[in-house]
Order: structure tokens, then C-alpha cells, then sequence
């Protein structure tokens, strides 16, 4: 066996001598995200989580009004929207975007649940952001759901099904979002 | 990404610390049974959240934890005599019992009251299973004992190890909630090791190099399932149960014995990692039992006479580039708990989180970090009991299963991953 020297050795003097790393290139400190409410509730979690700083994540709604559970009519905010209800998302000031104006650019896609009412749009955008090779994370908040569950369950590369909202701001500020 | 002090808050265990005081709650390995084998024996020092204790035995079987040292002047009592109930100070021959109560100081009169006033911080010790386990806080709130199955089941069910890893515990435990690294640092072992080897499950398992994870908030913690594509409309499934704060299992593979991992702190930059086996119905065969001790599975081979790992760091972890390079091992590095260590102290003894950088995959570590801070400041602040310290908690096991596509993996496997005396494990 050939001797370990003392300057390949993983061994390290003291533990700031172990953290040190070299600088993180500004470039790759975050991840691109879209953060999409599949219901009336979980569009009231995501609008608090949107009132944190971020770095480069937007927040959409499936409806126009928030709390409203319904659906806007898909009028185009930049003109090439309106493809109908199950491809248009809405940001929290209710201006709308077709799905294919929202996702190209993204790293991260994080569908958040807390009823059965946005499974199929969450399958419309799972199968989206498959296609486009974008990272794919569902939260369910509540037990209670479960077709949105299996909505997600061919495309979500994470599900997380969980009692707290605030996992939503964790998963964000965790992935660099 | 965690920000640097939330880092500070989950790694830091010493006495007066937010997670020091949550580990305080629990009942918590502080020895193998067999370090203190016989009445009488030999004091062991240990180590556990940064307090230096002495661990003895006395001459009716009585198991004691207190403070290392002699209220005298200081000295080690690990230099002292166990004998005629009582661990004696070599310096002066101060003697003290199993609770640190001072009962000898030979320089006093015999009738005085000099001793009485002399007592020791001590922490009771009780042998369950294999294991001699310690409650560090406050007496008031001691919990029932553990009721984890591995050291439930008879002695002939079951095996444990424990080796020193030289980094924080929590990169330790993070480890034991991802199972994305198995299909990758661990392949050979699912082809090789004696204790892994020949489950259909090993198949899906590198079959399907990117699993899909779905993580459930428990009462005690956390299940995580990794899911693999199996045959044709079936997935195969992997549950690993977290129970706060620091016991994980690792699904089953056939009928191999079930194993799992306690990861304790001995301070901040150390921890033990206790290693179990055990089978809930049969006991475990010579066969099986010698691979354990020849440190296949998820125990270790030992530097002779202690408890480090013959491959360490200082040796580099013994790796082997050419068994890397011809693919025998992924890591080049022999058995699959040294694997781990080897990556895990590579991160330096308390690895910066605040630059990682994180994947959708790595959500049961995310999810596990924001409980125990939300326990670690729940305690701290309203003095409200964490979870995993009620015995019901911990009466959970890992499974493996294949399901149809369209079933939810928890509520399939409720049965299969709660504890059920005399019914085997569900595995694939």
C-alpha cells in the first residue's frame, strides 16, 4: 500500500480548516422556479409564501381571484395565452399565462395541494414539465387528498405529503429557489 | 441549503443547547451491553453529547453513568478500582456508588458528613436488548423505556455494532434518511454482501438508477418511500421510517435480517453510529452472525481492541482504485458502512450547509431538518415534548413491497411498517 502523506490526508486540523471551500460561483446559487397552487387554499399558502424574499422564484394560481375557486376565463395577458382554463395559469396580481409561457427557462417546477379539486390540471402540468425535462416537486398539505396524489405520482420526482404549510417555504428556500 | 445558524442550532449538542436539551429528552445509546460484561469489571469512559462520563458495573450488577470525574481534584475515575459496590478513586480513594453518590473518603472520620455532601451528576443506565441506554434529562420527565423492536425481540434475534465516525451526527443520520445512494455507492454490496445479496428486490434497486420519493409526515417523524419501477403497471417500494431524533431502519431485502441505525453524538465533531440486526420471527443463524461480525451488512471491521473502523481516515479508508476501476466497487472502499462513513467525514467534521446544494430528491432530509428545529425551539420555548419520545413512536419497522402503480405506498403498507409481534418483516 503506498504511504499517505500528509498533504493527501483527509484528516483536517480543526473544523474551520474543514469547512473551507472555495467561493460558489455566483451563477449557480439558484435554481429557477415556478411555484403553482392546484386549489383555492393552497393559493392563500402560496401567496404568503410569494410575500418572502426570493430569488428567482414565480408563483401562479389555476384561478383568477384567489379564494374565489373559480377558474378565470383565460384572457390572454400577453396575447398568446387563453388556450382555455386547463392551460392557463394565473400570477397573484390575476394576470394570465398560458402554461407554455410559463415553464420554458425553468429549473424547478412545485405544485402545492390541499384538495383533490387541481388533480387534473396538476397532471396537465406534471406531463408539461416532464416533457420539458423541469424538476418536478408536489406538496400536499393534509391528508385528505388523494386523486391529486396520483395525479402526480408519474411525474412528481418528489411527493411530500405533510401536516405543515410552511414546508413549502422550506422545500423553496432548501432548493435554492 | 440551510442557513448557517439553523446549521449551528441542529449541530450543536453539548449541555445548554437547544438540540443538546432534545436529545435529553430521549432515551439514547450510551454503551453495548457487552463493554461493561461483568460485574465488577473495568470502568469504560464515554463520551455522549459532550459530557465526559464513566460507565461501570458493580458488584451486584448494578449499571452506573456519572461524571468522569473524582469530585476531589479532578482526576479520571477511569483509573479507579470497581470493587465491593462502588467505583474508588486511585488517586485518594474516594468511592463513589451507581448513582454518584459519594460513599468513602478515607481522609474524612468514618462518622462524619463529609461524604454524604459529595455527590457526582449521574444518569441511569438500563440494559435493553443489547444495548445499555441512557436518559441525560431531566428525571421528572423520564420517558418509559425504548421500545424499538430491535431491542425488543429475544437475544438470539438480534445483533448490534457500534463504530466511532469522526463527524457531526447529523451528516451521519442524513445519510440513513437517503436512500438515493444506495443504487450508486452501494451496488456491489447488493450484488456481493452476504446479508444484501439475492432479494428480487435488488433487481428493481439497480434496475432503476433515479427513484421517485414520496415523503409522509409520522407521529414520531417521517416515512420516506423511494420508489423504482418494477414489472409492468407495479412500482417497487422502499419505506424507511426516521424516528426523532435519530433512529432510522433500512427496508428489508428477502428474508435477510432487518437493519437500521441509532446515530448518538459523542460531542460536535464525533458520533457513535449504533448498528442493529435482527429478525422479528427466527433467530439469527450462525451464518448470519459471523458475516455481522466480519462486518458485512452495516457493521464494520475494527482496529483490534476498540471501536474505530480498521479502514479510518487516517488510512485513507484502505481504498482500493483498482477494484474501482474494474467495477467490483463503486467507491473502491470495502463494506457499505464504511461507504458511508468514508463520504460522510469527507464533508468535514461539520459540513456548511449554507453551501450545498440540494435536489427535489433530497426532500426527507429537508423535511427532517425543519422538524427537529421545530421540536429543538418547541421544547426550548413552550416546553412541549418533542415527537419519537412516546414509546408508541417507535414501534415502527421499514418495508419493501411492490404495489400496483396507482396505490399510495402508506396507505398499503400501514400494517407493514408498524410493529407486529410475530409476524415477519414485508419485504421483497
Amino acid at each position: 500500500m503506498r504511504p499517505i502523506l500528509a498533504n493527501s490526508c483527509a484528516a483536517a486540523a480543526t473544523t474551520a480548516e474543514a469547512r473551507y471551500r472555495l467561493p460558489i460561483l455566483p451563477q449557480a446559487t439558484w435554481r429557477s422556479s415556478r411555484v403553482v397552487a392546484l386549489d383555492p387554499a393552497a393559493a392563500e399558502v402560496v401567496r404568503r409564501v410569494a410575500a418572502q424574499p426570493w430569488a428567482s422564484a414565480t408563483f401562479y394560481t389555476l384561478a383568477g381571484t384567489v379564494g374565489t375557486g373559480t377558474a378565470g376565463t383565460g384572457t390572454a395577458g400577453t396575447g398568446t395565452a387563453g388556450t382555455g382554463t386547463a392551460g392557463v395559469l394565473y400570477t397573484l396580481d390575476d394576470a394570465p399565462y398560458a402554461l407554455a409561457e410559463v415553464l420554458p427557462g425553468a429549473d424547478l417546477a412545485v405544485l402545492v395541494a390541499t384538495s383533490d379539486s387541481g388533480a387534473a390540471m396538476a397532471a396537465a402540468i406534471g406531463a408539461e414539465c416532464r416533457t420539458r425535462s423541469i424538476m418536478t416537486a408536489g406538496l400536499i398539505i393534509g391528508e385528505g387528498p388523494d386523486r391529486v396524489v396520483s395525479a402526480l405520482r408519474p411525474y412528481a420526482r418528489v411527493l411530500m405529503v405533510t401536516r405543515d404549510e410552511q414546508d413549502v417555504a422550506e422545500i423553496l428556500t432548501a432548493l435554492r429557489a | 441549503m440551510l442557513r448557517q445558524d439553523i446549521n449551528e442550532l441542529l449541530t450543536r449538542t453539548g449541555p445548554g443547547t437547544a438540540m443538546g436539551e432534545l436529545f435529553r429528552q430521549y432515551w439514547i445509546p450510551a454503551l453495548l451491553a457487552e463493554e461493561l460484561p461483568e460485574n465488577d469489571c473495568p470502568p469504560v469512559r464515554v463520551k455522549l453529547l459532550s459530557e465526559r462520563l464513566i460507565a461501570f458495573r458493580d458488584t451486584d450488577g448494578r449499571y452506573g453513568l456519572m461524571d468522569e470525574f473524582c469530585a476531589h481534584r479532578g482526576a479520571s475515575l477511569w483509573f479507579g478500582r470497581n470493587e465491593e459496590g462502588g467505583l474508588r478513586c486511585a488517586y485518594h480513594g474516594w468511592k463513589y456508588d451507581v448513582t454518584g453518590q459519594c460513599v468513602e473518603v478515607p481522609s474524612e472520620p468514618e462518622d462524619g458528613n463529609f461524604c454524604a455532601n459529595v455527590r457526582l451528576r449521574a444518569y441511569p443506565l438500563i440494559k435493553v436488548g443489547d444495548i445499555l441506554w441512557t436518559h441525560m434529562g431531566d428525571p421528572a420527565k423520564r420517558p418509559e423505556p425504548p421500545e424499538f423492536e430491535f431491542a425488543r425481540v429475544p437475544a438470539d434475534q438480534a445483533y448490534s455494532s457500534k463504530r466511532w465516525q469522526e463527524s457531526n451526527w447529523l451528516q451521519a443520520l442524513e445519510g440513513g434518511i437517503d436512500s438515493s445512494h444506495v443504487s450508486w455507492l452501494h451496488k456491489s454490496g447488493l450484488r456481493d454482501d452476504p446479508l444484501f445479496k439475492g432479494s428480487k428486490g435488488n433487481d428493481y434497486n439497480l434496475g432503476d438508477m433515479k427513484p421517485f420519493f414520496e415523503v409522509v409526515d409520522a407521529d414520531g417523524g417521517l416515512f420516506v418511500g423511494a420508489r423504482r419501477n418494477a414489472e409492468e403497471g407495479s412500482y417497487y417500494w422502499r419505506i424507511t421510517p426516521w424516528v426523532m431524533p435519530s433512529f432510522t431502519m433500512v427496508p428489508p431485502r428477502g428474508d435477510h435480517p432487518v437493519h437500521g441505525h441509532f446515530w448518538v453524538p459523542i460531542d460536535d465533531e464525533n458520533c457513535w453510529v449504533y448498528s442493529f440486526d435482527y429478525h422479528p420471527v427466527r433467530p439469527l443463524s450462525d451464518t448470519e452472525l459471523q458475516a455481522m461480525r466480519d462486518g458485512y451488512g452495516v457493521h464494520n471491521k475494527y482496529v483490534p481492541g476498540t471501536y474505530r473502523p480498521l479502514q479510518n481516515k487516517d488510512n485513507d479508508y484502505l481504498m482500493d482504485r483498482d477494484a474501482q476501476r474494474r467495477g467490483e466497487s463503486f467507491s473502491g472502499i470495502w463494506g457499505i458502512a464504511i461507504q458511508d462513513a468514508s463520504l460522510q467525514e469527507s464533508m468535514g467534521p461539520i459540513v456548511d450547509r449554507s453551501k450545498e446544494r440540494l435536489v427535489s430528491a433530497d426532500a426527507g432530509i429537508i423535511k427532517a431538518r425543519q422538524k427537529l428545529r421545530r421540536a429543538a425551539l418547541a421544547l426550548r420555548d413552550e416546553g412541549v415534548t418533542p415527537p419519537g419520545v412516546d414509546t408508541a413512536h417507535q414501534r415502527v419497522r421499514s418495508a419493501a413491497i411492490v404495489l400496483p402503480q396507482q396505490e399510495s405506498f402508506l396507505d398499503a403498507c400501514r400494517d407493514a411498517v408498524t410493529v407486529r409481534v410475530g409476524q415477519r418483516q414485508v419485504s421483497v
